[in-house]
């Protein structure tokens, strides 16, 4: 019985890794469409999607076959109900990056008005970012799960310097309004997934100390 | 064994016992029924006096006993009976025993009662006057008497069941607590029965066997792991899903895991990268795969073979960094060395053609000519660079090495420059002292003159380049200093690369190749020696050769 529980736990854990992997590719090619002004790696961001959604049903459903068939009780109850959080934030990464993608098949029609600077490295800080809190879950790594949390403000700050910059490249010209905007709403994207990795990183945590942090704080996650 | 044991002990008892009793039981029949006849032959023989002194009389005296005694006489008929009414009884002469002591002397007979629970003895004896006297006892036959003796022959038999059930299991277990005891790891130093004496020699034999097996079992296992565990590639054996059955240290080095943690999980928790999904999905299906993944800067190798019979694969991961570094530098070079071959070609073809189609004005033929003659020469500077550039990179010079002297050697190479320096309005010094070392002549002799040829080139009007050859305590120094235009300190490690060039639109005016400071810098990789590149006088370079002695 139990061994046949540990075989399922580690099914679990290995699909999970599988879909962080598949978040990890679908965020990876939205960066590089963005950065080589390339519609077709957009593309087939876009298309990670379906299969973001797909795992996170296939997860969902073996959390839950789970929960019913065998009834865990501490660790192991604590593993799922996280994995059970953690889908959704890895979901939301999946749809944001296909988001950014959309945005980018978009801007691929015309030059940008700018070279970037800012938002390649804002986006291979989220990239880490989620790359760190997939590993913190693959190792049960408590140090580089807080590393994650951390990081968040390095992220919130580039967001705050790419906002500034397109802000200054508005007054410029307002031309340049259009693809500013759009630049805008791809940091924000940016930003919105270092949150989701943030989250991802929270329930690693406490998958690992059985503590997560909006009961630490007695504060509602954001 | 000790349960058999205690059955084999037990049921001999118990039939010992029963056999005894049996036994018992019939001596003790046998000897009542011969008492019993040696009483009835002495009453007979007291009540017989008796009769022939006071008849019918003297038997009616006589007390009641056990024994019943008749009277008969010689015709048969029952003159008393001790039981009975002597009229009533019919004729007895019939009997078996009277009819014996009528003929003879004495009779006697048995007779069983109906129920043959008794068994009545009959003892017939004539007496002097014509009369017989019968005496007989009654006696219990055996079945009856084993009947009364049932109670007591049970309560001993079941106690002695018990007592022998009770000795037979302490017997039984005493025999086998040695072979319980046995230590089985070392029989050698069991003391036992000596019938187990083979047991144990032929237990001790395949003992050491299994041991000799399992020592050898172990060698080669260490010896694989150390042949693993120590090679720089990293492998990883796969099991069927993707499970990491075992990886060795260098492989979880490269995807920076802990080699204890990962076995037995999968493949994806040791890394998320789609090359090496990808290669192991195609090895477990079957198929050799190999890819190349990039990782933290470097790339790796991966190469996965299937284990057929096992649904299984072994991956091995090689870091390649170098050699895709060294493949990118030849691609580099490759197309490098074309372009700078087509540049001078072009121009040799372009004139040769104006003036093979006659559009030159013949007075202007011998200025054509001459750019000819230096595109020419540059085109096979660069041809003899290269070559031996390329020789230099085999390694492979034919020069033995010998001891040269630098400083004379770099005054002949300065001799031989004076005059370009000279056109270049540039003033070349040597000095220092004499300094041995041990080196190639050809090489150092082209490595002095490119860093003069450099010095000069990229020199000011009017500047100067200084050559100094200093003997120190465990090196030979060679500087060469000029006051040219510098080098910007980013630059000073690209500058050694082939064909750079720090200021690409002033090549062509100076004619140089593009390879002089490679050649340098090849050159002294070939001795050993050390380059540093630092600001010289004026804003120019000095560079620094340090050769070991």
């Amino acid at each position: 019985m139990r061994k046949g529980f540990d075989a399922q736990l580690q099914a679990l854990n290995t699909e999970l890794i599988e879909m962080g992997a598949l978040i990890e590719h679908a965020i990876q090619s939205s960066v590089e469409s963005l950065i080589e002004q390339d519609a077709k790696k957009a593309r087939r961001a876009i298309a990670f999607d379906r299969e973001v959604d797909q795992k996170e049903k296939d997860i969902e459903s073996l959390c839950l076959k789970l929960l019913l068939q065998q009834q865990p009780v501490a660790r192991d109850l604590r593993l799922i109900s996280a994995v059970l959080k953690m889908i959704t934030d890895m979901e939301r990464i999946g749809d944001q990056s296909a988001d950014i993608s959309e945005i980018v098949i978009f801007l691929s029609e015309s030059p940008y008005i700018a070279p970037l600077d800012l938002l390649p490295k804002m986006a291979e800080a989220t990239v880490s970012m989620v790359t760190k809190s997939i590993d913190a879950f693959v190792k049960r790594d408590l140090a580089l799960a807080q590393s994650v949390i951390q990081a968040d403000d390095v992220v919130d700050q580039l967001f705050s310097a790419v906002r500034q910059e397109l802000i200054d490249l508005i007054r410029q010209d307002p031309a340049n309004g259009s693809q500013a905007l759009d630049f805008l709403m791809i940091a924000k994207y940016f930003e919105r997934i270092g949150d989701h990795a943030v989250n991802i990183a929270e329930w690693v945590v406490y998958a690992i100390t059985g503590v997560h942090k909006s009961n630490e704080e007695g504060r509602a996650d954001t | 064994m000790t349960s058999r044991i205690f059955r084999t002990i037990l049921s001999v008892v118990l039939l010992v016992l029963v056999l005894c009793m049996g036994l018992t039981t019939w001596i003790l029949y046998t000897s009542f029924e011969d008492n019993l006849v040696t009483e009835l032959k002495s009453e007979l023989a007291y009540i017989s006096q008796g009769i022939l002194l006071g008849g019918t009389d003297y038997l009616s005296a006589l007390p009641a006993s056990s024994s019943r005694i008749t009277w008969v006489a010689a015709d048969g008929t029952v003159l008393f009976d001790s039981q009975a009414d002597a009229s009533l009884l019919e004729n007895h002469s019939g009997r078996e025993e009277i009819a014996e002591a009528l003929s003879g002397y004495e009779g006697e007979s048995y007779r069983y009662s109906e129920t043959l629970s008794e068994k009545t003895i009959y003892y017939a004896k004539r007496l002097s006057d014509g009369t017989v006297l019968r005496v007989s006892g009654t006696q219990a036959s055996v079945l009856s008497l084993l009947w009364q003796l049932l109670q007591p022959l049970l309560i001993v038999a079941l106690g002695a069941a018990l007592l022998s059930g009770v000795l037979a299991s302490k017997l039984s277990r005493r025999i086998v607590a040695p072979i319980n005891n046995l230590d089985l790891e070392h029989p050698e130093a069991c003391e036992s029965y000596d019938e187990l004496a083979p047991l144990f020699h032929k237990l001790q034999h395949q003992q050491k066997e299994i041991q000799d097996r399992i020592t050898a079992l172990r060698h080669s296992q260490n010896e694989l792991s150390a042949i693993t565990e120590n090679m720089n590639e990293g492998l990883i054996l796969l099991g069927s899903d993707e499970t990491v059955i075992s990886l060795n240290a260098s492989a979880a080095r490269v995807f920076l895991a802990d080699q204890d943690k990962i076995r037995g999980q999968n493949l994806i928790a040791l890394n998320r990268s789609e090359q090496l999904s990808l290669v192991a999905e195609q090895a477990l299906a079957g198929k050799p795969a190999s890819s190349i993944l990039n990782m933290r800067g470097r790339s790796y190798a991966l190469y996965a073979s299937p284990v057929p019979e096992q649904r299984a694969a072994v991956l091995l991961v090689l870091d390649v960094t170098e050699k895709q570094q060294a493949e990118e530098l030849r691609r580099e070079f490759s197309a490098n060395v074309s372009h700078e071959l087509k540049t001078p070609l072009t121009s040799i073809s372009g004139y040769a053609e104006i003036i093979r189609d006659g559009l030159v004005d013949p007075a202007d033929v011998p200025e054509f000519a001459g750019r000819i003659y230096a595109e020419a020469n540059r085109l096979l500077a660069l041809i003899r660079d290269i070559i031996r550039l390329s020789s230099l990179d085999e390694g492979a010079i034919g020069n033995q090495k010998e001891p040269v002297d630098l400083l004379s050697l770099c005054a002949g190479v300065c001799s031989r420059m004076q005059e370009t320096a000279e056109k270049a309005n540039v003033t070349l010094r040597v000095e220092g002292s004499t300094a041995n070392l041990f080196g190639v002549r050809a090489i150092l002799d082209e490595m002095v003159f490119n860093l003069c040829d450099n010095a000069i080139k990229y020199n000011k009007p009017g500047g100067s380049v200084t050559v100094s050859v200093r003997p120190l305590e465990d090196a030979v120094l060679l500087r060469v200093v000029d006051t040219g235009i510098g080098i910007p300190p980013e630059l000073r490690e690209k500058v050694f690369e082939r064909f750079y060039r720090v200021d690409k639109s002033h090549s062509k005016q100076t004619g140089g190749t593009g390879l002089g400071l490679s050649i340098v810098k090849h050159g002294a990789a070939y001795h050993k020696a050390s380059i540093t590149v630092t600001d010289g006088p004026e804003g120019g370079t000095c560079i620094e050769i340090r050769f070991p002695k």
